[in-house]
């Protein structure tokens, strides 16, 4: 059906409305982040910058831990989301389709560990990790980023296994192939998809994640973005400049991951699998 | 008992004659100065300490102020606490009450005869019988201003809240604000609230048995006035933190404001004329004759239960208050955190730093200024372990937001803050 001019200028003006919405923000702070700094704090804003100046970045880079706090938060949300997937997966799979007793009460319980508020178990944790020693250990940000985000994951990934039609499964079991095969071989491609999703919300979270970051690491060469990058803008006195290039370069791998995991999931995975 | 005295003043000898006969003593220290300069230069000392005395080896862990109230408790309670902790008063009491503090007495005494602290410094951390911890540095609220902005406006430095009121409205125009006053529930208009407080008589907010002494009419006069100020000041102001405040009068949007310190974002930020800026006392009440103002005395606490780390933490603190290192502790931010001790007023190592001699007459008046300083739960002598959670809860600035936002009455508001930090007092 063709469009009318009317409509097409709604659309594009809808478009253009959550294109600003969604961009203002992100050009905000990247524009900012590269003027100098008394264009930055003036109360009349210049959304085109007025100045150039790359020396918030080399500030940045130069005088602060702020790669090391990357790398960290780079390792700490890769590895929670490849454990995530690793062990929301199988675990979907055996709430889908296996039977065992106390299924559907286990799946349904699984989620009561998004009803305590996360820093009633923050103490708790504390004490446990730092009686195996955990404490001040990138390993101890995994375990609790995979702690939080598996539930969800699992849930979410069994809705996508309920999207695969039963035919494709059945077809795999007449030609002899074991639960583990089916699983990796066949469903795990057709709910590439679902795993795009979780591998999107554990990323972020683990990414994001600051109360636990805050508690559990120690020192400042483990330190992940969202805590050290606190420290460095500091309370009474904030330089604004500083504060935009971290806010402009911890957003790009979040980016990147949209853009990578987005186009590399999600194009024509379940085409010419049911003929 | 007196064995037990013996062996630990035989172990500080050794330790202060840098001896090594045996494993050094090794100290923790956490504190909440994570911006990378203060954690290099705070560095820069400790390797220096460490080298002159190998008996005892001091290692930083900063943390930041927004987590060590819950990370600390967590740390003490799982036996891995650092040995060293700074601390304002408030987080003293709650460490205090998990029973992880050793009190300083003896350290405090000695400090006090070797150097003289500013007594608004070290009276918040003594009480029960004991000092809790020895101040490090003071901070203290005053009014910034632009001389050429005063001048143009043909106006004096105000002193009392009408020349105040008079000069904001004069300095209002062309775009301009003549004042930036927060009313964000947070600390910092916790801070400004009770900088009008203390000028208009209403500084002690416990009476004596412990009970709220909040509502009275100094304190409602104080939140009228501040009410009045606050609507020549930015709409945005109403969720203002330090940061948002201080730019507005690096900008010179903000004809005065009241901070700690804006030398550091004048001079990075700014890059205005230092002969322009101006700093004086906050204005007083029409009925008062002096200003005064709020302080934050930050301190460093003993948290150790270990005798030979108490001894070593002992020379630590001692060797960090000689006046030839002191200045350079201070100046990890120059313009910012001001001497706890007379002798450290006067130190070369604080005055010789550039950006203190840069702005000599505005640090000489900050120093000025903070001799007046007063905290809110910590001006009676006796100290209530409340004082925390009202602190927490930031009922000053909830109570100044029942005004500006919600339109009550100051009388009104006031009457609702002294129920609400009677309620938390309750518990």
């Amino acid at each position: 059906m063709k469009r009318t001019l009317p409509q097409s200028l709604a659309l594009y003006a809808g478009l253009a409305v959550i294109v600003l919405l969604i961009g203002l923000p992100f050009w905000w702070v990247m524009s900012g982040s590269i003027k100098l700094p008394r264009e930055i704090i003036s109360r009349v804003p210049t959304m085109v910058p007025q100045s150039f100046t790359l020396q918030h970045f080399e500030k940045l880079l130069q005088s602060t831990d702020f790669p090391a706090y990357l790398v960290n938060s780079l390792l700490v949300a890769l590895f929670s989301t490849v454990f995530t997937i690793a062990l929301a997966l199988p675990t979907a799979y055996a709430f889908f389709r296996m039977k065992f007793p106390g299924r559907a009460a286990l799946y349904r319980l699984i989620l009561v560990a998004y009803a305590f508020p996360t820093v009633v178990v923050l103490i708790p944790i504390y004490g446990l990790f730092a009686r195996f020693g955990l404490i001040d250990t990138r390993a101890s940000l995994v375990i609790v980023n995979i702690a939080f985000a598996l539930p969800f994951s699992i849930w979410m990934m069994r809705s996508f296994l309920a999207s695969v039609p039963r035919d494709i499964e059945e077809a795999a079991i007449v030609d002899g192939a074991p639960p583990r095969v089916i699983l990796l071989r066949i469903m795990a491609p057709l709910i590439a998809p679902g795993i795009a999703s979780v591998a999107i919300f554990t990323f972020i979270a683990s990414w994001t994640e600051y109360l636990f970051a805050s508690v559990l690491i120690v020192s400042d060469a483990r330190r992940t973005i969202p805590v050290g990058f606190a420290g460095i803008i500091g309370q009474y006195q904030i330089d604004w400049g500083l504060l935009l290039a971290g806010a402009t370069l911890a957003t790009i791998p979040v980016v990147i991951l949209f853009a990578f995991v987005g186009r590399w999931f999600v194009t024509g995975l379940t085409e010419g699998a049911v003929k | 008992m007196r064995t037990r005295l013996l062996a630990v003043a035989s172990l500080a000898s050794m330790l202060l004659a840098g001896t090594a006969y045996a494993e050094p003593v090794s100290l923790t220290l956490w504190h909440m100065e994570q911006p990378p300069h203060r954690v290099q230069r705070m560095q820069e000392l400790l390797d220096e300490f460490n080298k002159a005395h190998p008996g005892v080896q001091v290692k930083q862990e900063p943390q930041s102020w927004g987590e060590v109230y819950a990370k600390a408790p967590a740390a003490f309670a799982a036996g891995n606490g650092p040995d060293m902790l700074f601390t304002i008063p408030d987080f003293t009491t709650l460490i205090k009450g998990i029973d992880a503090l050793v009190p300083v007495d003896d350290l405090a005494k000695d400090l006090e005869a070797k150097h003289g602290f500013v007594p608004a410094t070290i009276a918040p951390y003594q009480y029960d019988g004991h000092t809790w911890a020895i101040p490090a540095y003071n901070m203290a609220i005053s009014m910034w201003y632009r001389n050429s902005a005063l001048k143009a406006a043909g106006i004096e430095v105000p002193k009392t809240w009408s020349e105040w009121k008079a000069a904001a409205e004069k300095l209002s125009a062309d775009g301009k604000y003549g004042i930036g006053l927060p009313a964000n529930k947070q600390l910092y208009t916790d801070q400004t609230v009770y900088s009008f407080m203390v000028n208009s008589g209403a500084a002690d907010i416990y009476n004596e048995d412990g009970s709220i002494a909040f509502d009275k009419p100094q304190t409602v006069e104080a939140y009228q006035t501040y009410a009045d100020l606050q609507k020549l000041s930015p709409p945005d102001s109403t969720s203002w933190t330090w940061g948002e405040a201080e730019a507005c009068f690096a900008s010179a949007s903000c004809g005065t404001i009241l901070q700690f310190s804006v030398i550091n974002t004048y001079e990075t930020q700014a890059e205005a004329d230092p002969a322009d800026l101006g700093v004086a006392p906050v204005p007083h009440a029409d009925n008062q004759s002096d200003s005064a103002t709020i302080s934050y005395s930050n301190a460093i606490m003993l948290t150790t239960k270990d005798e030979a780390k108490q001894a070593g933490a002992k020379v630590f603190l001692a060797w960090l208050l000689e006046p030839q290192n002191y200045g350079r502790f201070l100046t990890m931010e120059p313009g910012l955190f001001l001497p706890v001790t007379n002798d450290g007023a006067k130190a070369e190592s604080f005055w010789s730093d550039p950006i203190v001699t840069k702005y000599k007459s505005q640090v000489e008046t900050m120093v000025a200024n903070s001799q007046t300083g007063k905290l809110f739960g910590f001006t009676t002598g006796k100290v209530f372990p409340s004082i925390g959670a009202i602190s927490g809860q930031n009922v000053i600035a909830e109570t100044l937001q029942k005004i500006v936002v919600d339109g009550q009455s100051a009388a009104d508001a006031v009457k609702a803050g002294q129920a609400r930090m009677s309620e938390i007092a309750a518990k």
